[in-house]
């Protein structure tokens, strides 16, 4: 009898930690509820400001109480994958990659009268017509930031137009002793982010549904007018307008050497903004990645908010909460300041959200309002457009082979390979 | 405890109990899953027999992680076994400053592999120590790129596995030169015996059961050797650098193929299996011969 008595007191311990490692524990009677809440960590998005984003998101919501897990690194989708698996998928999941999860049945949509009352582009971020990331903020990526002092030291009036331009600019460059371009390619994604512009301007800019005749079967990577594109990114690298040691250099690395004046453009999201140094911001400007013909092309992504999971145990104040946290002014500040995001409220100017921002800020927002090509950002857009799951790993790592390789119709044939693999 | 004593039978079912549970039981599982098609995101999962076992024939990724794992299985056993044999050698001491320096020794060992793998990152980068000290000694003009083109970056993991391996490997030859009887070497001694003929007739064939035992466990320890890498490469540039072990998480977790990389696994599995059990066969008929 005794022996029974300890085993059930193992027992509902047992229980009680399992519980305790479960998600959200359910709306009870007195309506409070704890969610988990996946958020990840970046040079801008420290620890402090979730903490903060969250305290004041719940002050709005009565009775819940925020459980922050953290991704170990920025890929928040493999992890609440892996959460996924062992049964712990979070409430709340800042800014994944809602197909994937969406397919399997794991997000709830937003509801689509208030996506369409609070937001600029309420679809922007759509997946299959439904809106399961707030369409807070957007971004650009990636955009080509440059050094003024850096051109005019080699004599460089103004930020190259075509890509016959942008090539004579580096020369100019490489002649004047200065690197032209930093690459951070110690970090895979950032190791992509030439390739991105590139092709988002080439192929996308022509094509803006080329993602979607990918899935459709009706273009692929080993095309040639996707290889001419990939052909240009080896010209880059074959006339020494990156680092040679390019793909040993850390991500936050290539931040402080450009802003320091080490290389004269940095091609990067516009979450670069963030990083600008405030004491000589008027030394940077941006341009999009030129084009033969010059025209306009824009790389762009929607989001910036969380995702709701569709089994979690208090649906409603799951969904209190993300709206709060999606409208809080608080996080736009923020956001605007630290991380360079473009805010996507309706009928907002910047001068509402009482920020200090850089002209390099204001000229490169510019783009976000203006009547002009934009076109879904290669491997970073997240609605319709975004990539199957696995191919934005095959992809930086395509990029980081061409950064040593010629073989173009290789990488494209792997590319081709990964996503048939993945659709399969 | 005698023989058939109730409380002996007790202990052992409950040993093989555990056993069944933490280790028969996932592999079990693992080997069942990896004939369904699962993915960590659905519920359902379909059976597809060997499916997942013919795709691995025309998995290039697969074939790259396999051969990297191998070659460098291969050569970090190698050289943490030859130099964990002249560590032992040269701290083969009873004073205290040796015991000490023997704990320093074992110290790669004892530190967590995603630890070690940040640290040596450091280190290797661009603008890391090592190149400062390459540089500023005028060793070379300019940074080498350690961690960033596929040959130095796969050198680079090789090096940094190779010295935290260097510290267990030192210890067991250590442990093994101390079990060896003095009087053996006093004897040689006597007869006439130089070092060479001492180390050459005496202290290696004596070493022989602990470098089977160190090389066996260097061996499994690196065809499963996921951390460091993470830390230090996270699989590349242009996963170079991707061990099998890499290649299943990035299967399971990035690529939604659960049941695919549970078969990656099974096969990681056999192929460790076999080159231990071939290593060790190996290694203690060597003994024999020794």
């Amino acid at each position: 009898m005794r022996h029974n008595r300890l085993l059930a007191a193992w027992l509902t311990a047992g229980l009680a930690l399992l519980a305790g490692c479960s998600a959200a524990s359910p709306e009870g009677a007195s309506g409070g509820a704890t969610l988990t809440y996946l958020t990840f960590e970046t040079p801008s998005l420290t620890a402090s400001f979730w903490d903060t984003s969250i305290a004041n998101a719940s002050k709005k919501v009565s009775g819940v109480t925020i459980k922050k897990l953290v991704a170990p690194s920025t890929d928040r989708d493999a992890y609440a994958k892996q959460l996924q698996a062992s049964g712990q998928f979070p409430d709340l999941l800042q800014s994944i990659t809602p197909s994937t999860f969406a397919q399997a049945g794991l997000l709830k949509p937003y509801d689509q009268a208030w996506v369409d009352a609070n937001f600029l582009l309420p679809l922007g971020n759509a997946y299959k017509g439904k809106v399961y990331i707030p369409p807070t903020n957007s971004q650009i990526i990636p955009m080509v930031f440059y050094n003024k002092t850096l051109f005019a030291r080699a004599g460089i009036t103004a930020p190259p137009k075509t890509w016959a331009e942008f090539l004579t600019v580096c020369d100019k460059l490489k002649k004047a002793g200065v690197t032209p371009i930093e690459l951070g390619g110690g970090e895979p994604f950032a190791a992509s982010m030439p390739l991105s512009g590139i092709l988002s301007a080439d192929v996308l800019g022509k094509n803006p549904q080329w993602l979607q005749d990918r899935y459709a079967g009706k273009v692929k990577f080993a095309d040639a007018n996707v290889q001419t594109a990939v052909a240009k990114y080896r010209t880059l690298v074959k006339n020494g307008y990156f680092e040679t040691g390019a793909l040993g250099v850390k991500y936050a690395d290539s931040i402080t050497n450009f802003t320091a004046g080490k290389a004269a453009m940095y091609m990067m999201g516009s979450w670069f903004l963030g990083s600008v140094p405030k004491d000589h911001a008027d030394d940077f400007g941006s341009f999009m990645t030129p084009t033969d013909d010059g025209s306009l092309v824009v790389p762009f992504a929607v989001g910036g908010s969380m995702a709701i999971s569709a089994k979690t145990a208090a649906p409603d104040k799951a969904t209190e909460f993300a709206q709060a946290w999606s409208l809080d002014p608080g996080n736009y500040k923020a956001l605007i300041e630290g991380d360079g995001a473009f805010p996507m409220l309706k009928g907002k100017t910047l001068a509402d959200y009482n920020v200090t921002v850089t002209q390099v800020f204001k000229d490169s927002y510019a783009y976000v309002g203006e009547q002009n090509n934009k076109v879904s950002s290669f491997g970073w857009a997240t609605n319709d457009d975004s990539m199957p799951s696995g191919l934005n790993d095959a992809y930086y790592a395509a990029s980081q082979a061409l950064f040593g390789s010629d073989d173009v119709a290789g990488q494209m044939a792997k590319l081709d390979a990964a996503w048939n693999a993945a659709t399969k | 405890m005698r023989r058939g004593d109730p409380a002996l039978g007790a202990v052992a079912a409950l040993a093989l109990g555990l056993y069944a549970l933490f280790i028969v039981v996932p592999l079990g599982m693992s080997a069942w899953k990896s004939l369904t098609d699962e993915n960590p995101l659905l519920a359902q999962a379909n059976f597809v027999g060997l499916a997942n076992y013919r795709d691995m024939v025309h998995d290039d990724a697969l074939t790259s992680s396999l051969t990297f794992t191998l070659l460098l299985a291969g050569a970090v056993t190698l050289v943490a076994n030859a130099a964990g044999i002249g560590f032992a050698l040269l701290l083969n001491r009873t004073s205290l400053s040796f015991r000490a320096m023997r704990t320093v020794a074992f110290l790669p060992q004892v530190l967590s592999g995603v630890i070690v793998g940040f640290v040596w990152r450091y280190i290797l980068a661009q603008d890391g120590i090592l190149n400062e000290v390459l540089v500023r000694t005028g060793i070379v003009d300019r940074p080498i790129t350690w961690l960033g083109s596929p040959l130095l970056a796969s050198f680079s993991v090789g090096l940094v596995a190779a010295w935290v391996l260097t510290g267990f490997t030192t210890v067991v030859h250590v442990a093994a030169l101390q079990s060896i009887p003095v009087e053996l070497h006093q004897a040689a001694i006597v007869d006439g015996a130089g070092p060479w003929q001492r180390f050459r007739r005496i202290t290696l064939p004596m070493l022989a059961p602990g470098t089977t035992i160190s090389v066996t466990i260097s061996l499994i320890t690196m065809l499963k050797l996921y951390d460091i890498i993470v830390a230090l490469t996270s699989g590349g540039p242009a996963n170079a650098t991707q061990s099998t072990a890499l290649y299943i998480v990035k299967l399971a977790f990035t690529d939604d193929r659960f049941g695919y990389a549970s078969g990656v696994a099974m096969l990681l599995l056999v192929v460790s299996a076999v080159v231990a059990l071939s290593v060790t066969g190996l290694l203690r008929r060597r003994e024999v011969d020794l």
